[in-house]
């Protein structure tokens, strides 16, 4: 896997953040790819160069969290950090246990976003 | 009574004298039989035990007939057998096997009697071979001869029977038939009589069970004289002694002191309308018990003319206390799920609103930093500020989803008879102001042009007048809880229903706000009603305003256009 460049892959379904978190990370520096479902992000060639996934919880087919054990599940230690619109308290500490880097709620600051990706790329 | 030597006279002496004294003879005697019955009939009148008359029966038979021993059987039909009802000549041993005796023909001459309703006359038993059980027992006690006759009601079911016993052998008399007819007729009188006496008194212990069973007390009330007649019953509901005559001082010192004022007004109403009424009150006992009671009565008129009034009083307080549990269980669940639906909307509302607005920040953030860098990124800047203002749109379609969501249609058009909604809703919100002490009184005016729209959305208005009028009288103690509605033709071919109440009102200042969402007075109030009212009386073309009362309370009121009025239009 070395030699590959790290990259950050941003997996929603909801098209304004497929569109703008890509440019922004982007603007900021970073590698990005974006997928519209997890699905699509399984079967593609970036899952393995993948170093930080931004993923969304509620999506339509496998869900956020379906996801990172589906990873964990294929032994790919990819860290996560969470994004969700629907803005209930006790998800987080859940995401937080099951090893998230993070989880923010839309529409998350930008620190807190670079902040967790920072972290995920650091590797912890 | 005059002793008598009548018995012995039975014969037939001869010539003038005996003319003359057989004279003097046959006024005695009947002067006999005469003060005979006028005491027995005194007897039953004043009310002595069947036993006692039917003792004094034979005993004067026996004494005006001295030769004679008499008993009277009574029927029990369950048996059906014969009861020894008297016989105070005969001793126990010649009675006691008579009781419980079966009412058989084969068994003894009374057996005929009663069964045949024939009268039996055996002029020697010793040669009458047809009852040998019971020819031995009559013969064991010196008796000769019997005549037994059918005792009988008006309407001819036999009560039982007269026996007339003789030592000799021989026939009744013609003077003994005569004294045996009398005596019959009067002891189916006091037999009868004792019957309809027993069976009152059972029916009265039925009432009085029923009354007790069901809570129910029962009430007569002469208007004119404020007479009252109560059963036991009441007097147990409203906590008073017998000793004391029931007055309404006495009620209005037993009922809730809330509800004194109501109660007051519901007896004023009931003496004033002469109708049926029916309310429901609390009472608050010495013992500092509250129960509630439910009175119902109906009106008895003489000519038109309202004498008294007939009803009933139910303690009611079990029902109302599982009604109230199960009232406070209901409101709590419709706010969970009221707060729940609530909750879920507020949720779904955010979900859809967040996703734009996370673009939006997302974007901003990467306008400015395109914008810093050296050289600038104007391009992306400006593709980034146009997604921008994409997500910006997103945000106001889903508000306008919303919106639209909760945006009334346009209303159903019929043509709606107001009186008769009107009364529908009353008829719905009756039990609730009942329960609330409310007394309403419709005055819905004849003859009211129909008005085309919405029913149901005008009986949710209706309905929401009447019960903010209940409402703000829910803590007024000092006066009737009274309700008005009235309906009427209104100028320009319109017609307007008028809710007037006698609550706590409002402020004057207030008039305007009154009507805007989210303003209200109550505690637990959305403040939503009055708004939607409106907004369906608009709707429906028409007007909706309110005033304070010049006395307590506040009157709400709407005019719509009747059906001819917007038919004008159309034109």
């Amino acid at each position: 896997m070395t030699g590959l460049q790290p990259l950050v892959s941003v997996v929603d379904d909801d098209e304004s953040v497929r569109e703008s978190l890509p440019v922004f990370l982007a603007v900021c520096g970073f590698p990005v790819e974006a997928f519209a479902s997890a699905e699509e992000f399984l079967a593609s060639a970036d899952l393995d160069r993948t170093r930080c996934l931004i993923v969304d919880i509620a999506m339509p087919g496998m869900t956020g969290p379906e996801l990172g054990q589906e990873l964990r599940r294929l032994r790919r230690e990819i860290p996560i950090v969470y994004v969700t619109a629907l803005r209930d308290e006790s998800v987080r500490p859940r995401m937080l246990a099951h090893g998230a880097v993070d989880c923010l709620f839309k529409p998350f600051s930008e620190t807190a976003l670079l902040d967790a990706v920072a972290t995920a790329l650091r590797g912890r | 009574m005059e002793s008598q030597q009548s018995g012995s006279a039975i014969g037939a002496p001869r010539g003038r004298g005996y003319r003359y004294n057989a004279i003097v003879e046959e006024r005695r005697w009947a002067e006999t039989l005469l003060a005979g019955e006028r005491r027995l009939l005194e007897m039953i009148a004043s009310g002595r035990s069947l036993p006692d008359v039917l003792d004094a029966l034979c005993s004067f038979v026996e004494q005006a007939a001295p030769e004679c021993n008499c008993g009277v059987y009574l029927i029990d039909w369950s048996g059906p057998c014969f009861r020894v009802g008297a016989a105070p000549s005969l001793p126990a041993s010649y009675t006691e096997p008579v009781d419980g005796l079966p009412v058989r023909r084969d068994v003894a001459p009374c057996g005929v009697a009663a069964s045949l309703k024939v009268q039996v006359i055996i002029e020697d038993i010793e040669s009458d071979t047809r009852w040998s059980v019971y020819r031995e027992h009559v013969l064991a006690h010196g008796l000769r001869a019997v005549c037994s006759t059918p005792v009988c009601s008006h309407d001819g079911r036999v009560l039982g029977t007269f026996c007339v016993y003789q030592r000799q052998p021989g026939k009744p008399s013609s003077r003994q038939h005569e004294l045996i007819a009398q005596v019959t007729h009067i002891a189916s009188i006091a037999i009868e009589r004792a019957q309809e006496e027993a069976a009152l008194i059972r029916s009265q212990a039925l009432l009085a069970e029923g009354q007790r069973l069901s809570r129910t007390g029962t009430f007569w009330w002469r208007v004119a004289t404020d007479e009252f007649e109560w059963s036991d019953e009441c007097y147990r509901i409203l906590a008073v002694d017998h000793s004391a005559p029931l007055t309404f001082a006495l009620i209005d010192a037993r009922v809730h002191p809330d509800d004194v004022n109501n109660v007051k007004a519901r007896l004023a109403q009931a003496r004033h309308d002469a109708n049926d009424f029916e309310f429901e009150c609390r009472l608050l006992l010495p013992d500092h018990a509250i129960t509630f009671l439910r009175v119902v009565a109906r009106a008895r008129r003489d000519r038109g003319v309202l004498t008294e009034y007939i009803g009933a009083i139910q303690d009611v307080t079990e029902r109302r206390v599982s009604e109230a549990a199960l009232g406070k269980l209901r409101s709590e669940l419709a706010r969970v799920s009221r707060v729940t639906t609530l909750g879920a909307l507020t949720a779904s509302i955010a979900h859809e609103v967040n996703q734009p607005l996370a673009g939006i920040m997302t974007n901003a953030g990467t306008c400015l930093r395109m914008l810093d860098a050296n050289p600038p990124d104007i391009a992306g800047a400006r593709e980034t500020a146009r997604r921008t203002i994409r997500d910006g749109t997103r945000a106001a379609d889903v508000i306008a989803r919303l919106r639209a969501l909760f945006t009334r249609h346009a209303p159903a058009t019929e043509t709606v008879d107001l009186n008769a909604a009107t009364r529908e809703v009353i008829a719905l919100s009756r039990s609730e102001q009942q329960r609330a002490g409310v007394i309403l009184r419709a005055e819905l005016g004849d003859g009211l042009p129909a008005v085309t729209g919405d029913r149901v959305q005008l009986q949710q208005v209706i309905m929401n007048l009447l019960v903010n009028a209940s409402e703000s009288m829910s803590s007024v103690a000092d006066r009737p809880r009274e309700l008005v509605i009235t309906t009427e033709r209104d100028e320009g071919d319109h017609v307007r229903l008028t809710v007037k109440d006698r609550g706590t009102g409002f402020d004057a200042q207030a008039t305007d706000s009154l009507f805007d969402a989210f303003y209200t007075t109550k505690t637990g109030g959305m403040g939503i009603g009055l708004s939607v009212s409106r907004s369906i009386i608009e709707s429906h073309h028409g007007r909706i305003w309110a005033a304070p009362n010049d006395g307590p309370g506040a009157t709400f009121a709407f005019s719509i256009p009747s059906v001819a009025a917007t038919a004008a239009d159309v034109v």
